[in-house]
């Protein structure tokens, strides 16, 4: 009796096996007419994939999310830039080579003493509606909209701190930045505290683009109604943004700068699964590639590997210590945790060369690159010793590595850090995950010994990474490192106008950082993606830029 | 309808605001408890602590919880559903969209399921003892024995990556008959096939037992015995009387309607409900978690309400306590 009830059973799960999966196909099969409007048979719906159908010529379909905002004003992270830099524009922006260039500016003089910069406008520059020229009067109230403490924004006193008056103005204590002066509709006039290399590659960065003032008002940043049909001047229109689905863009016929957009309509994919996926569905014409798939593509019998291609990316992975407290207080403690991992083997074996290994600060491909830095070397048996003698292994033992991240396991490099510091030292470092909110906290009060954090560029400069996150009195210096030496040079470096000779400054700061080793230079990213063949003149920039408008569709 | 239904459910109506209020004041609790805010999480690394502590008191974010919670019922009732933080839009603009397409797949899973699920109870019932009660019942355990985590990389490998016939996820803003109907693209095949496989076992298995309880009640036995044919005996008797409490299992299916799936959204990319739930909660959207958890609770409240006075119409026997007063 027994024995035949195990018989039963078992051959009824082999035919709800059967049935199962020949349900599914019947299914899929099924549902698969409807949608072409019953034209196609199931056997062609698997050559020529799916949603083919309403393809349009010259169109590029990119992977996307819904930006945190499109507002200019408002854009704190690389996610968001991306969309509004085709879709606004402003005083100066960068090219292809990465060149400060003149953009709604036509060009402009600066005084001899570096702190007046006077733009001239371009005539010819329309918002998208056709309705009206862009002014310096526009400049003013968008740039002042950015500091304005009402509008709520937490950057635009990040990027345009050095107006003369801009910091009054954002906390509420003056009624206009007397720094941006309109001379007349075509001229704007605008006054630094004191000179800087670096002002014009800040004028780059969204907060100080320009926005319609009938459009916009009054409107916080929390308010951004106005951003699903914003009237910009870029080289693109945003013609729709359904939420969560997807954002079509459209050019700018009327967009003043040389090459003019040529894509007849560029698409961002918002929703779905995996983008390699859509990408090999032909859902997509270009993708990046994670460590997921990167083997396969690399394959040379893979016929994606023609249409790989990798670039550099402006951008630094980093462990930072918490100088302030001990054990870390102590330069020889942090060198022999750095000399003890050997990021050869993260970068090229772990991560499979997505990644470039890192000696110092500056990515490779950033002005200022030093190739001959000499940063510390993976040596076990010597990072062993200096631990040793500091007498402090007993204190670094069992050390909270705070991360960002959500997920069971923690990641899998600082768990391969851990096994390195585990091997080559004999201390066990523990990996401590957060909520990103909660970590963003504990970093900025510095509740923390070690963290692990990256940095990508704002612009293409060393002052964007040595200044901002190494000099003592910088709000995102986490470690809370101080050189008196390094503080030097970097404020000599501000307003140094010679090129080289602010070049060398830098790196002369770089060595001492590394020297130091307030941070473990992990590695720097690179973009890893593939492009199918038909898209041309398309190169994913370092950071973002505005780029789509060297890009064409050739089928 | 009678005058003490009427009041039964004008009763039942009035108690539905004090669990919104209790529901909705821990859901705004917890949310507030939480480590972190919108304010800090959306400025990153890079804005000065001075700028972020400024916008957060401008925010009201630093007033105690319970003024806060009363600011917000004051907007609510106004007709204010606050703005989401993520999104920096009026709640209802990010919402109706998603709640639109959630509604679309699960209606279709629910009456899919039902259709595959009460013939399945009934069919598998009426052959007990034989190996097609087992077969059945055991081929519609095997898809809800698999979670969704696991099945739904399965069957997009599958469908999307090996066959090809499917696209990968994601949802289509396809318009039919001037409405946009997703429901009726090739994108919402793979996220219904997910949802609907393993709703079936859960009603079958149920339906399945309360048609062997029918079949030995002392009526069928009199249906049968004065002649009334086995088809006629099953679907006047046996079916009609065993759907019954299966009323309730279909209210708690109503209540779910408008609460998505947040694995199955967030694997597929579908811009549901639940993708929404999943992702406001990551980013401290409070609005956006307030307004999911009381749209849930409201739903919740008013399909357990339908289900106590439909059941007083299936069955006359429960006449919701008219007969002790009367």
């Amino acid at each position: 009796m027994q024995t035949r009830n195990l018989v039963y059973t078992l051959t009824a799960i082999a035919v709800a096996l059967i049935v199962v999966i020949g349900g599914l196909s019947l299914l899929v099969l099924s549902g698969g007419d409807d949608d072409d409007g019953g034209a196609a048979n199931p056997d062609d719906t698997g050559e020529e994939g799916p949603d083919l159908g309403d393809r349009i010529e010259g169109e590029l379909r990119l992977f996307g999310a819904d930006p945190q905002t499109m507002d200019p004003a408002c854009a704190t992270d690389a996610g968001s830039a991306e969309y509004i830099v085709e879709i606004f524009s402003g005083l100066v922006s960068f090219d292809k080579d990465l060149n400060v260039i003149p953009d709604i500016a036509a060009d402009w003089v600066v005084s001899d003493d570096g702190t007046v910069y006077t733009f001239n406008l371009r005539t010819n520059v329309l918002f998208h509606d056709n309705s009206r020229r862009v002014s310096a009067e526009d400049f003013k109230y968008s740039m002042q909209r950015a500091l304005s403490p009402d509008t709520q924004s937490t950057v635009g006193d990040v990027y345009l701190d050095d107006i003369v008056g801009a910091e009054e103005y954002s906390i509420g204590e003056a009624d206009e930045v007397t720094g941006i002066k309109v001379v007349n509709a075509d001229t704007l006039e605008l006054t630094i505290k004191e000179p800087s290399e670096v002002f014009l590659e800040k004028l780059t960065y969204p907060t100080a683009y320009v926005v319609d003032q009938r459009e916009v008002g009054d409107a916080t940043c929390f308010e951004a109604n106005w951003t699903l049909t914003p009237n910009g001047t870029g080289p693109f229109k945003l013609t729709d943004w359904d939420l969560g689905t997807s954002i079509t863009l459209e050019p700018n016929e009327g967009f003043y700068l040389e090459p003019k957009p040529t894509l007849s309509k560029v698409t961002y994919v918002l929703s779905g699964g995996s983008a390699f996926t859509m990408y090999e569905n032909d859902e997509l014409d270009i993708t990046g590639v994670g460590i997921n798939n990167i083997e396969s593509v690399r394959d040379p019998s893979n016929p994606l590997n023609a249409e790989y291609h990798q670039g550099d990316s402006l951008n630094v992975f980093y462990i930072g210590f918490n100088v302030n407290e001990p054990p870390f207080d102590d330069p020889d403690v942090r060198r022999a945790l750095s000399m003890a991992v050997d990021k050869e083997f993260l970068a090229n074996e772990f991560l499979e060369q997505l990644v470039v290994p890192a000696a110092g600060i500056i990515p490779p491909g950033m002005p200022g690159y030093n190739d001959d830095l000499a940063g510390l070397e993976f040596n076990p048996g010597a990072a062993a010793d200096l631990l040793d003698e500091t007498g402090k292994a007993d204190d670094v033992d069992g050390a909270r590595i705070l991360t960002s991240g959500q997920g069971a396991a923690p990641s899998d490099i600082l768990q391969a850090l851990a096994a390195m510091w585990e091997e080559n030292l004999g201390v066990t470092i523990e990996i401590e995950q957060e909520d990103f909110g909660l970590f963003l906290s504990d970093i900025n009060e510095g509740n923390f010994t070690m963290f692990s954090l990256g940095w990508i560029a704002d612009y293409p400069d060393p002052q964007n990474f040595l200044d901002i996150k190494l000099h003592s009195e910088s709000s995102n210096n986490e470690s809370g490192y101080a050189s008196d030496e390094v503080d030097a040079l970097l404020e000599q470096a501000r307003s140094e106008p010679d090129e080289a000779s602010r070049i060398d400054l830098y790196q002369q700061a770089e060595q001492i950082i590394v020297d130091d080793a307030p941070w473990i230079p992990l590695y720097h990213g690179r973009s890893s993606y593939l492009v199918k063949p038909e898209v041309v003149g398309f190169e994913t920039p370092p950071f973002v830029i505005p780029n789509l408008r060297y890009v064409s569709i050739d089928r | 309808m009678p005058a003490g239904l009427a009041g039964y459910i004008l009763r039942r109506l009035l108690t539905v605001p004090l669990i919104l209020i209790v529901v909705s004041f821990i859901a705004f609790a917890l949310g507030r408890l939480a480590p972190s805010d919108y304010v800090e999480i959306q400025a990153g690394t890079r804005a000065q602590p001075e700028t972020i502590a400024r916008i957060r008191e401008e925010r009201g974010l630093n007033d105690p919880i319970y003024e806060q919670y009363v600011r917000y019922v004051g907007d609510f009732v106004t007709g204010d559903f606050g703005t989401s933080a993520k999104y920096r839009l009026p709640v209802e603009d990010v919402l109706l969209p998603r709640l639109w397409i959630t509604l679309q797949i699960n209606i279709v899973v629910v009456i899919l399921s039902w259709m595959i699920a009460i013939p399945a109870g009934v069919w598998a019932a009426l052959r007990r003892g034989t190996w097609l009660d087992p077969l059945t019942i055991g081929l519609l355990l095997l898809p809800a024995s698999v979670p969704v985590l696991v099945s739904t990389p399965l069957l997009q490998y599958l469908l999307v990556v090996k066959l090809g016939l499917l696209p990968s996820g994601g949802w289509s803003d396809a318009e039919y008959f001037g409405v946009e109907l997703g429901i009726f693209s090739k994108r919402a095949v793979l996220p219904v096939l997910i949802m609907t496989l393993p709703a079936v076992a859960g009603i079958a298995r149920y339906m399945r037992g309360q048609v062997l309880e029918v079949l030995d009640q002392d009526y069928v036995r009199t249906a049968r015995a004065k002649g009334l044919p086995g088809t006629a005996v099953v679907t006047r008797h046996v079916v009609r009387n065993a759907l019954l409490p299966i009323v309730t299992l279909f209210g708690f299916e109503l209540a779910a309607l408008t609460g998505g799936s947040i694995i199955v959204e967030s694997l597929l990319g579908i811009p549901g409900v639940g993708q929404y739930a999943f992702e406001a909660i990551g980013s401290r959207d409070y609005d956006g978690i307030m307004a999911v958890v009381i749209l849930g609770s409201t739903m919740f409240v008013l399909a357990m309400l339908v289900v106590d006075v439909t059941y007083g119409f299936i069955d006359p026997r429960i006449r919701l306590g008219e007969g002790l007063s009367e």
